[in-house]
């Protein structure tokens, strides 16, 4: 059963092709990276053992094309394929067309991704294997079934409701509709964007659970029928449906009900014969009630807080199931976490501008350090434009810490030393957020950030405080005068802390 | 050395001059003795003498309007813009006029104009959509900036637009 890979290519970019690349290092596997135009210099390209170039910026024209990456594959004698989340990570055609290149694909089998990937389908999977879904329509509503008929099963399933996409994910082609005479322009703008950001227009109707929180189990199964669940993540700070804070553990989930939602996701796993990594997804209501909402047929973004509270590494796992071993982690131990992690997405968006992308040339970087930090990025430095092509995650910051408050704190302390200058991020947004007394009690659910955002009616998160003003004056004054006079900062220009830090830690 | 400043929308007055081997700087008439240091060209590290030697680190960065400075500190970020000299035509002057009368939406970054919802003519509302421009795989809806009547509509569905690009004008 156990084969041996010499060489993976992983179909991917930015910092998620970073941390596979990494991975393979660690487990002594070549690396093949691929590259769009504006990707030439980007750090997976210089990290990998081989790089090719793949086409144009457009996704559609280099990172999802499989017939150039089957050719990548070929060309340098890959013999696995690891392709990340995003891009083609849940499209069975990748999947299949690797096995048929008789490639290893590093995920689950193509059969799996199909069903799975279909939510009615993963539905009625989940309800097969005893599991509460939310209720919601059986069938995927192609784009032939009329308006009118959409708006009577609306009806049936009773507003409010969600309009999502069968083939979708991350909160695109997702639409909340609270009444009837708000459907006809939801239903265009999601089919819209279904069919652009998946090429399938067909949507589903869920009835929307108020104030819920989104919990999901992290899997991973093997190749001989082995499923280990692992502690939950709480992800219930959304934006637009777009996870950006994600923690392990939830601050509400006793031992008992982990218990009850860890054997509810390995028995849904287990029914459709899942192998690699998965992640599934429930919603947790006022009451406690828990409802399947989907499975991710891929490793997640929020994948290091699992790694940091259970000491395990996801994509080595990944790889050697890959290759046939057995999963041999204990399972209790994956479902009691020690200490609590917590991660930010930093995106490049400006908060101030209802989160819009803000593309462009970092002009100055420091990232933070130090302990209980762990950050994942595409390796955005001084002088690195952000691409408008992709998505705008700069960054994945994680904190570990023995308690849920300490490792909000060093959140915040992280957050701090992040110096990010030239484009607009939305480390403003998190410096507010962990501040925010529910968010620090837990009391939070996925229409949170919403409530937040409207309460705070458009205030600045910019905003500093007036002694702050003040130093900003001395600075711009400063530079002003030094510019005149170049002399005067002169030799006496002395390191900061920060960089006799940095240096101190790098000769330990 | 003068400089007239606006610290996020706050006109400033401060002097600054050698002493001592420190900076003296006086803004808006209080005085402070500052020894500064240059960590890089536009990184400075600060010790304020006034309240017991308190220190930070400041960053500067252009923001890409003319004039404009963006102030990284550990509290979070300020705008400043030297009013002195060539960059005196940002002044509150230019600003007041443009809240009162017509204003432009831009685009806030580099995309594709997906669709136009309004067409020259319309009343619209504060916050009422605009245009849809897709960036980074997301589609963004701009926003009318006040109520009024859209004048003209300076872009068409499907056209690439650059950061700063007038697409609406509303009166």
């Amino acid at each position: 059963m156990h084969h041996t890979l010499t060489k993976v290519l992983v179909a991917n970019r930015g910092e998620i092709a970073v941390r596979i690349i990494r991975a393979c290092r660690e487990m002594n596997l070549r690396t093949v990276a691929v590259y769009s135009e504006c990707d030439r210099t980007a750090l997976h390209v210089r990290y990998a053992d081989e790089a090719y170039a793949i086409g144009a910026n457009a996704p559609r024209e280099s990172y999802l094309r499989i017939d150039k990456l089957l050719d990548v594959a070929r060309q340098s004698g890959a013999d696995a394929v690891h392709p990340g989340y995003g891009f083609l990570a849940e499209n069975a055609g990748f999947a299949r067309a690797c096995r048929d290149a008789g490639l290893t694909f590093i995920g689950p089998s193509p059969e799996a991704i199909d069903l799975m990937g279909s939510k009615t389908a993963a539905r009625a999977e989940a309800m097969a294997a005893g599991v509460p879904v939310v209720p919601g329509t059986k069938d995927p509503l192609g784009p032939d079934v009329a308006d009118a008929e959409v708006a009577r099963i609306a009806d049936e399933v009773g507003y409010p409701i969600l309009i999502k996409a069968v083939a979708g994910g991350g909160g695109k082609g997702m639409r909340t509709v609270t009444q009837a005479a708000d459907l006809p322009g939801a239903l265009r703008a999601a089919r819209s964007e279904a069919l652009s950001s998946f090429g399938d227009p067909a949507i589903y109707v869920e009835r929307r659970i108020m104030r819920p929180r989104h919990i999901e189990i992290q899997l991973l199964g093997d190749h001989h029928g082995t499923v280990v669940p692992f502690v939950e993540r709480e992800c219930s700070i959304q934006r637009r449906h777009q996870k950006v804070v994600e923690e392990s553990p939830s601050p509400v989930v006793t031992p008992e009900l982990r218990r009850r939602m860890a054997g509810a996701a390995a028995a849904v796993a287990r029914r459709v014969g899942y192998s690699n990594a998965g992640t599934i997804e429930f919603l947790l209501d006022e009451s406690g009630e828990f409802f399947f909402l989907e499975m991710n047929t891929r490793l997640q973004v929020e994948h290091p807080i699992t790694e940091l509270v259970t000491s395990t590494d996801l994509v080595h796992w990944q790889i050697r199931i890959a290759r046939g071993e057995r999963l041999d982690l204990d399972p209790g131990r994956m479902l009691s976490p020690v200490g609590h992690a917590i991660e930010c997405r930093i995106y490049a968006e400006d908060p101030d501008h209802d989160f819009l992308p803000s593309p462009g040339l970092v002009t100055a970087l420091r990232a933070p350090a130090g302990p209980g930090i762990r950050r994942d990025d595409g390796g955005a430095v001084a002088g690195v434009v952000v691409p408008v092509f992709y998505d705008p995650l700069l960054a994945k910051l994680a904190t570990w810490a023995e308690t849920r408050s300490m490792a909000i704190a060093r959140m915040a302390r992280a957050l701090d030393e992040y110096d990010v200058r030239g484009i607009k991020t939305t480390i403003p947004f998190f410096r507010w957020l962990l501040a925010d007394p529910d968010f620090l009690a837990g009391r939070i659910d996925t229409t949170f950030i919403d409530h937040a955002l409207a309460a705070r009616n458009g205030r600045p998160f910019l905003e500093v405080p007036e002694d702050a003003e003040d130093v900003a004056a001395v600075a711009v004054a400063l530079q002003a005068f030094t510019r005149k006079a170049p002399a005067a900062p002169g030799p006496a220009a002395p390191d900061s802390r920060w960089q006799r830090a940095a240096r101190t830690e790098a000769l330990r | 050395m003068q400089l007239q400043i606006d610290v996020n929308g706050r006109p400033r007055t401060v002097d600054i001059e050698r002493k001592d081997g420190l900076y003296r700087v006086v803004i808006d008439g209080v005085e402070r003795m500052v020894d500064a240091a240059a960590v890089d060209g536009s990184t400075f590290s600060l010790i304020c003498l006034a309240d017991g030697r308190s220190s930070q680190e400041v960053g500067l960065s252009p923001t890409g309007l003319p004039g404009e400075i963006a102030v990284h500190m550990p509290s979070g970020v300020a705008s400043v813009r030297v009013l002195t000299g060539a960059a005196s035509r940002f002044g509150r002057g230019a600003g007041a006029a443009q809240a009162a009368g017509t204003q432009q939406v831009l685009a806030p970054m580099p995309g594709k104009v997906v669709k136009v919802l309004v067409k020259p003519g319309d009343e619209v509302k504060a916050r009422q959509g605009l245009i849809v421009v897709e960036a980074m795989k997301m589609e963004n809806e701009l926003r009318s900036p006040k109520d009024g009547r859209v004048r003209e509509v300076l872009v068409a569905e499907g056209a690439s637009v650059e950061a700063g690009r007038p697409l609406v004008v509303v009166e």
